[in-house]
């Protein structure tokens, strides 16, 4: 009997069994099948999005070798891949789902991964503003996202980072305004 | 010589004595009858419960011994399974039909939480491996009979529970849902592949036709949604994996 058992990758990432069966590489044409597919592969591009905090995904990923998601749209231990077209139709269910969103807008090629969701990002952006003592400064984009000592905000896209600060926005912790070479924002204590 | 019965009106009287002499007698009789049998019942009872009462612990935990024990039950007409409602005074005592409950109740989560990606359908050993995996180690062994045994108290829920042989292998069905011959024929099929099937083999195997084996294939994965599609597969481009035949490291 085959057993479907869990891999760990070069990179540390611990596989789930279902990734070495080969039909999961194949859009199913059952759609109650397709659908367990589907958020088998969604629970799984999360997960390793957040294990390796990636942040976006195109459908170009599942036909170029040697980029980031090598590791989980191919198993090369049993010869199989994702498509591009299934890899869009997870895409399309994810934005639907509001796991992920298309970014830039008014395209389906890439989107913005969710494995926080923007509220989240919210609250890890303010208790981080707030724990290195910055609140009331006049922070630039950069200054968040690439600080000095790394922090669970690096490397955040800068769309993400404004939404994040637009939620901020609303319950006045945060306030975004133009600044000499470009956009800068400053934070405030919660109420 | 003077009868016993004699003539005459004193006889009647005598009758009339002797004949209530005889009543007294026999409620007498029976009702020392009815207390002996109380007292028996009272000790047997209580032996039950002693019995019960030792062994409940390895009666649940020990398969061998709760396999005896309901031989040993079958044997003397009694059901240790008879519910609650149903005279479950043995039930009450050993708190087994409990136990079996509970583990229907465990089987039916497994099965439905399978059921997407199975189709309905699940080998008894993957089951038995589940539902261990559910129970974690304080649980005890449970044994193939146990799980018969637990299925056949789920039939009333009409939800389709039944054990079905398949290709000399036990599977739990939890769909209601006849599985036709070809079907059959397929899934056994697909247990000696180790859950791949591909139109060839049904031909070079069974003898199939084409047609009947594409339409047996095509039937399960899209009408029954009991087996996926590999459409990389090496050899014939495209291949039918049974699910519920896969072993699942999860």
């Amino acid at each position: 009997m085959t057993t479907l058992s869990t891999h760990t990758t070069p990179s540390g990432y611990l596989l789930p069994s279902i990734h070495s069966a080969p039909p999961f590489f194949t859009q199913q044409p059952n759609p109650i099948t397709q659908a367990v597919v589907c958020e088998q592969w969604t629970k799984l591009i999360l997960s390793y999005a957040r294990f390796k905090k990636l942040f976006v995904l195109r459908v170009e990923d599942a036909e170029t070798l040697g980029g980031d998601w090598d590791e989980i749209l191919r198993n090369e231990r049993i010869n199989r891949k994702l498509s591009a077209p299934h890899l869009s139709s997870i895409i399309s269910t994810m934005v639907t789902k509001n796991l992920a969103a298309y970014e830039p807008p008014k395209q389906t090629r890439s989107v913005l991964l969710y494995w926080r969701q923007p509220e989240e990002w919210a609250e890890v952006l303010h208790k981080w503003v707030s724990t290195t003592g910055q609140l009331n400064t006049i922070l630039t984009f950069l200054d968040i996202t690439e600080p000095p000592i790394e922090s669970p905000l690096t490397n955040l896209p800068t769309s993400l980072l404004k939404k994040a600060i637009a939620i901020l926005a609303k319950t006045n912790r945060a306030q975004l305004f133009g600044i000499a070479d470009g956009e800068g924002v400053r934070f405030f204590a919660s109420k | 010589m003077h009868r016993l019965g004699g003539v005459g009106l004193a006889a009647f009287d005598r009758h009339e004595q002797s004949k209530r002499s005889f009543a007294e007698l026999s409620s007498e009789l029976s009702h020392s009858q009815i207390e002996n049998l109380q007292a028996e019942l009272t000790q047997f009872r209580s032996a039950l419960a002693h019995f019960a009462t030792t062994h409940r612990d390895s009666i649940k935990s020990d398969p061998s011994f709760r396999h005896a024990f309901q031989q040993m039950c079958s044997s003397i007409g009694v059901d240790p399974l008879a519910g609650p409602r149903k005279g479950g005074w043995w039930a009450e005592m050993l708190g087994l039909g409990d136990w079996h409950y509970e583990l229907g109740v465990q089987i039916v989560d497994v099965c439905v939480s399978t059921r997407e990606r199975n189709g309905g359908l699940i080998e008894m050993t993957e089951l038995i491996r589940l539902v261990s995996m559910l129970r974690g180690v304080q649980g005890g062994i449970i044994t193939d009979d146990d799980f018969t045994r637990s299925i056949k108290t789920l039939q009333p829920l009409g939800a389709g529970y039944e054990v079905v042989h398949i290709g000399g292998r036990k599977m739990v069905r939890s769909v209601v849902k006849e599985l036709d011959e070809d079907q059959n024929t397929v899934l056994a099929v697909a247990q000696d592949a180790g859950g791949r099937v591909v139109e060839e083999m049904l031909v070079n195997r069974k003898g199939w036709t084409h047609d009947r084996a594409r339409t047996a294939l095509e039937n399960m994965l899209l009408r029954d949604g009991l087996c996926w599609l590999d459409d990389q597969d090496e050899q014939h481009g495209r291949a039918y994996w049974v699910p519920s035949v896969m072993k699942w490291d999860v």
